[in-house]
């Protein structure tokens, strides 16, 4: 480690005047991705804006048809959480499923979403529900939240709030997870909202995608048949020790075929 | 100032709020029962409770604890539950090196005050994020599961005097793991010593200079030192063996592997955590690596050491009869080519130590597996007799082999001879898994065949094992492997040879097995097509050629006694058959999950390979009945401690709860062997019991009692049937072994080992045809140890081993550079053991304590190759590059479909 400042305010208005006063500020929610990257000097802050007392940033709700979560939302809050689970099951899921037990009990929903590690699961269930982030600043459509590996619509100094989901009629979350690092290979988040089908894709990709033919063939018959043999396009896929850009797109479609049967 | 409530109290301490949890309570607090292995959430053993919830101590800034209740292992006795957890841990034997167990203990808090008699389920997820490379994770959670009934109950009584051999008695040296007081090498070092840090190579293969480093000592003050090669006093190279000291302690303007050591930074903590490795005065010239044993071994290739102008370190050869000619005669022949890969040893405790220098004399305090040759190489790279030197092992959380070499030793013993103060050093994760040794990379090409009834013919065996960077353990591992590539069965026709060739990669060294487990992978494979193709099921055919008393080896030796494999296979066989008729009738289901039932057995040669390896025990009791075992024999884990004390209680006849233990210290217990080649058992065990014996004898002939005489020993007071015996002076008891060998000739033929440990494994499993992933669900071990000595521990070897051949065979793949830490390597989880019944089969070795030989190795050997020949039985695809990965695996499937 080595010397940076830490501010840990109390309003989301103080904690975005400390962000955008100093460029090279990180904010931190539940720490499970900065500090490792802290020790490794990965990422070297001028400072550190820990988020964890702001209150407007808590919190799990449903409002109308839509389930609202909190950006400092925990894995393990969003898994055992009886709104998300009468909601939204699949997303409780996938949030049981994150990394192990220390990870669950520290790690937020804000700070996964925010990351966007290709690897990670949040960021197809956002996708796939067709979700709204709600940032201190403006509401982005996930379709133009995601924007690559690690990268986000997020400005310098702009904090993720909240995430909308919009309640599904039915959802399903399938990965596969590389037995030797536990990282997400390929992973299907597929959802069916007020009649129309996304099919989120994470882990096999730079960044997550919809996989958009998939969408179609399931519009016309939602089956794990109607997507068994869409072949999907190796190219652009992550290739790397744990796996080539080929083993990643046949997994692809077995996910979604699993994806789809978990959904129901 | 930020407060805390530590284990019920609240503490005001002073560290920045960006300081880690682990740090403050270690460091600021002074409570090191809570570990780190990691520093970055990979391996779990810094978990603490705070507000109930189990975090990665390493991953909570202290600003985000500020009034939080924090729990750590010192606070747990004092909770009904935690208590009881502690205690269930104690007679599970759910604690072997102990470094995990901190971690483990408060993980498993968490579960237990939600629900105080948990579903297996639960208990596995709330031990997900913690790691354990020593039990394989079976006896943990049936701890956790049990721990209610401990709540109220005693605990276990010590066996009575002669019932400790057999008595499964929870660990010696159990509780301090238990409560947070175990103290390891980065535990115990004196607040006011200085910290060294070396500076490692980047690059695999490079020459560089080292300017004047007077300018950075300059720039940052409380830096104190910069050690470089011209600050060895006496020899700057060590290695294993006595006339190998090829691996310097400081380069000398040329590095071989990325992880060799240019210089060594030491002052205050803040000084030498403050340098970046940039400022630095290096100049590198970087040359292109050998990367691989082919191109070592291709005409032209530039020689690593001057020494070995071929690359080639040692070429071991076992030579009988005429394999190529019986292969030719065989009715069934059976071929195929292997690939396996670096493993890690990935001990959660990385290397860690502290030295000071008194007077004339070094002291050196250290994670290790063999103090006396950590003395021998202290006392050569500081120029002075052995007597100078004396080292005192601190606990070891984990070795595997691993902890054979010096890591820490010659650095910190330099320092501080040199600076005449006390210095520490503690490898972060990446250092300890960038420069240590691993397991060998092996080629290995074979062929084999039997006649038409199933009896084997002849075996050729050619292995190419990638020793890295320096020789290390590599000339061992040569050796044993050929003597080793029959397996346990008559083969009368072999050619075998294995050569361990330099490359610019890590060295390979000792991991638990020596090259063994690589070569079973291929002999069983082979066994399992030649039975196939001879229309003999796989298990029938093993049994067919297993070894029994009374054959000969390939390497000549006739087995006297203990050759228990027949009675291991009897002992699977009603097993082996309910497994594959529950994967048949799983597989009749249909569906993308493929079901597999497979077999594998193993032998291992116990002690060094004909070579001389004694051990040296000792015993006294003083005039005021103080009653010492002084044992030398380092515990890592495997629970030598616990095992000798129960041979040397059993040999003098008092209860093992009489003994003082005077442990690993070279100035106070002699050179009892290191701890490899699953030899503490078998030879210090019989060292253990000569010893007492020796002072039984010694006792009776004072007492002028007969051979059945009763000791007692109460409040200082030895009594011999019940009557008092004053001693004027001290008794001691001392005992000796050293198992009787026969060098290999050059052919391969003599007697390597006094007695080998035999035994047999199945694994059942589920292949997912879709992805390629291997879901296991079950093994059955069955293992002739001789004599269990203590059976708790011995389960405890066989579940570890598998553990860490379930590793081997599916998931741990090294790639220096790339997977440096515990996130991009993992080891098996608590979610990748599946359940294990261990069979044991106790064929007595005449020469052992008590019938005993050893199981540390074994345990390992027969996993992957049984997991492999699951998977062919359940799929038809033939693995032979090694992990089987998922995507290898579904290759593999397709492979098979395709040729199909």
């Amino acid at each position: 480690m080595y010397d940076f400042e830490y501010h840990k305010p109390g309003s989301l208005a103080d904690a975005v005047k400390l962000l955008s006063a100093d460029p090279d500020a990180r904010p931190i929610s539940g720490g499970q991705t900065l500090l490792p990257a802290l020790k490794h000097r990965l990422n070297k802050p001028t400072s550190v804006v820990d988020l964890s007392g702001i209150a407007e940033l808590k919190g799990i709700k449903k409002e109308g048809n839509k389930l609202v979560i909190g950006a400092l939302a925990k894995h393990f809050e969003v898994a055992t959480s009886p709104e998300v689970k009468a909601a939204i099951p699949a997303l409780a899921q996938m949030a049981g499923t994150i990394g192990d037990t220390q990870v669950r009990n520290r790690g937020t929903i804000g700070g996964s979403v925010a990351n966007n590690d290709p690897a990670a699961d949040y960021p197809s269930a956002v996708l796939g529900l067709n979700a709204t982030i709600v940032t201190d600043k403006r509401r982005i459509a996930a379709d133009d939240f995601f924007q690559g590996m690690f990268t986000t619509a997020l400005e310098p100094g702009e904090l993720l709030v909240a995430i909308e989901f919009p309640i599904p009629e039915k959802a399903g979350y399938a990965k596969m997870r590389n037995p030797a690092s536990r990282y997400v290979m390929a992973g299907a988040f597929i959802a069916k909202t007020g009649g129309a089908v996304r099919v989120a894709i994470n882990g096999a990709g730079p960044g997550v995608f919809r996989q958009t033919e998939m969408e179609t063939a399931l519009a016309a018959n939602w089956s794990p048949d109607a997507v068994a043999n869409i072949k999907q396009d190796a190219d652009g896929l992550n290739s790397d020790i744990h796996g080539s850009a080929e083993y990643r797109a046949h997994l692809v479609t077995v996910m979604a075929k699993r994806a789809i049967a978990a959904a129901g | 100032m930020t407060r805390l409530i530590v284990n019920g109290a609240e503490q005001v301490v002073a560290a920045p709020p960006e300081a880690r949890l682990s740090t403050v309570l270690r460091d600021g607090l002074g409570l090191t029962g809570t570990k780190i292995g990691c520093d970055a959430g990979d391996c779990g053993a810094c978990t603490v409770l705070v507000d109930g919830a189990q975090v990665c101590a390493c991953l909570v800034p202290l600003g985000q604890a500020e009034g939080a209740r924090v729990q750590t292992v010192e606070g747990l006795a004092a909770d009904p539950m935690g208590a009881a957890l502690q205690h269930a841990f104690q007679a599970h034997g759910a604690a072997q090196c102990g470094y995990c167990t901190p971690g483990m203990l408060m993980a498993a808090m968490e579960v237990l005050q939600a629900s105080p008699r948990p579903a297996e389920a639960q208990v596995m997820a709330a031990l997900g994020g913690v790691l354990c490379r020593c039990t394989g994770y079976r006896k943990i959670v049936t701890a956790v599961m049990e721990a209610h009934r401990f709540l109220d109950a005693p605990a276990a009584p010590l066996p009575e005097a002669g019932q400790a051999v057999g008595a499964r008695m929870g660990r010696a040296d159990g509780w301090p793991k238990l409560d947070g007081r175990e103290a390891y090498g980065a535990d115990a070092a004196p607040a006011d010593a200085l910290w060294l840090r070396p500076v490692r190579s980047p690059h695999a293969h490079a020459r560089f200079t080292l300017g004047d480093t007077a300018p950075l000592l300059a720039r940052h003050p409380g830096l104190e030192r910069v050690l470089a090669a011209a600050d060895v006093p006496g020899r700057n190279g060590y290695g294993i063996y006595p006339d190998i000291k090829d691996q310097a302690v400081f380069a000398e303007g040329l590095v071989r592997y990325r992880g060799d050591v240019v210089c060594a930074l030491v002052g205050t903590r803040e000084a030498v955590e403050a340098v970046r490795v940039e400022e630095l005065p290096l100049d590198w010239e970087v040359l292109p690596p050998l990367a691989e044993p082919g191109a070592a071994l291709a005409e032209g290739a530039p020689a690593l050491h001057e020494r070995w102008p071929d690359n080639v370190l040692t070429t071991g050869r076992v030579r009988r009869g005429d394999a190529a000619a019986a292969l030719a005669a065989s009715v069934h022949v059976a071929e195929g080519r292997w690939q396996t890969s670096f493993v890690e040893h990935a001990y959660v405790e990385p290397e860690a130590g502290w030295a000071r220098r008194v007077g004339d004399r070094i002291e050196v305090f250290a994670s290790t597996q063999a103090p006396y040759m950590d003395l021998e190489e202290v006392a050569g790279v500081l120029g002075l007799p052995h007597a100078a030197v004396r080292i005192v092992p601190t606990a070891c959380g984990g070795g595997f082999g691993g902890k054979l070499d010096v890591a820490v030793q010659p650095m910190l013993a330099i320092a501080a001879w040199l600076l005449r103060r006390s210095v520490r050093a503690t490898w972060s994760r990446s250092e300890s898994m960038a420069s240590s040794t691993k397991r060998h990379p092996a080629r290995i090409e074979a062929r084999a065949g039997c006649d038409a009834e199933g009896r084997l013919t002849a075996l050729e065996f050619e292995g190419i094992y990638d020793t890295g960077a320096y020789a290390s353990w590599g000339p061992t591992v040569a050796g044993r492997v050929p003597a080793h590539s029959t397996g346990p069965y008559r083969v009368p026709h072999v050619r075998s040879r294995a050569r361990a060739v330099l490359t610019n990669n890590p060295p390979s060294g000792a991991f638990r097995g020596f090259g063994v487990p690589q070569a079973a992978i291929a002999q069983e494979a082979l066994w399992d097509r030649l039975a196939d193709a001879a229309g003999i099921d796989r298990l029938e055919f093993r049994l067919i050629n297993a070894l029994r008393a009374g054959d000969a080896t390939a390497t000549g030796q006739v087995i006297a006694a203990s050759a228990g494999l027949p009675a291991c296979l009897e002992a699977l066989r009603p097993r082996w058959a309910a497994l594959r008729e529950e994967a048949a009738a799983e597989n009749a289901a249909g569906g993308p999950l493929r079901h597999g039932v497979g077999i594998a057995c193993m032998w291992y040669g116990i002690g060094n390979t004909g070579m001389s390896n004694p051990s040296t025990m000792r015993i006294t009791l003083e005039p005021g009945g103080r009653l010492a075992f002084h044992n030398g024999a380092v515990d890592i884990g495997q629970g030598s401690t616990t095992v000798l004390l129960q041979i040397a209680a059993d040999a003098l006849g008092l209860p093992a709860s009489a003994f003082a233990l005077v442990l690993g210290d070279t100035d106070l217990t002699a050179d009892a062997g290191k701890t490899s080649a699953s030899r503490q058992t078998f030879v210090s065990g019989r060292a253990a019991m000569e010893a007492g014996l020796a002072l039984r004898d010694a006792i009776l002939l004072r007492a002028n009692a007969g051979p059945e005489g009763r000791l007692a020993l109460s409040d200082g007071m030895l009594t011999v049937d019940g009557r008092p015996l004053h001693l004027e002076a001290p008794l001691e008891g001392l005992g000796r072994f050293d198992p009787p060998t026969v060098p290999l000739d050059a052919d391969g033929q003599g007697v390597p080992y006094a007695t080998y440990g035999f035994a047999a494994q199945i694994a059942a499993l589920a292949v997912d045809t879709e992805l390629g992933t291997i879901r296991l669900k079950r093994i059955v071990a069955a293992h002739d140890v001789g004599r269990a000595i203590n059976p708790l521990l011995v389960e405890g070897q066989i579940e570890g081993g598998i553990a860490q051949g379930i590793g081997l065979a599916l998931m741990e793949e090294y790639l220096p550079g790339r997977t440096e830490n515990l996130h991009d390597y993992l080891i098996p989880t608590v979610g990748d053991v599946p359940a294990i019944e261990s069979i044991l089969i106790e064929d007595p070795e005449p020469l052992g304590p008590y019938g005993a030989k050893g199981i540390g190795e074994p345990a390992l050997v027969p996993t992957a190759p049984a997991i492999f020949s699951a998977i062919r039985d359940a799929t038809g695809a033939e693995i032979n590059r090694i992990p089987a990965l998922p995507h290898r695996v579904l290759e593999a499937i397709r492979r098979k479909e395709g040729a199909g």
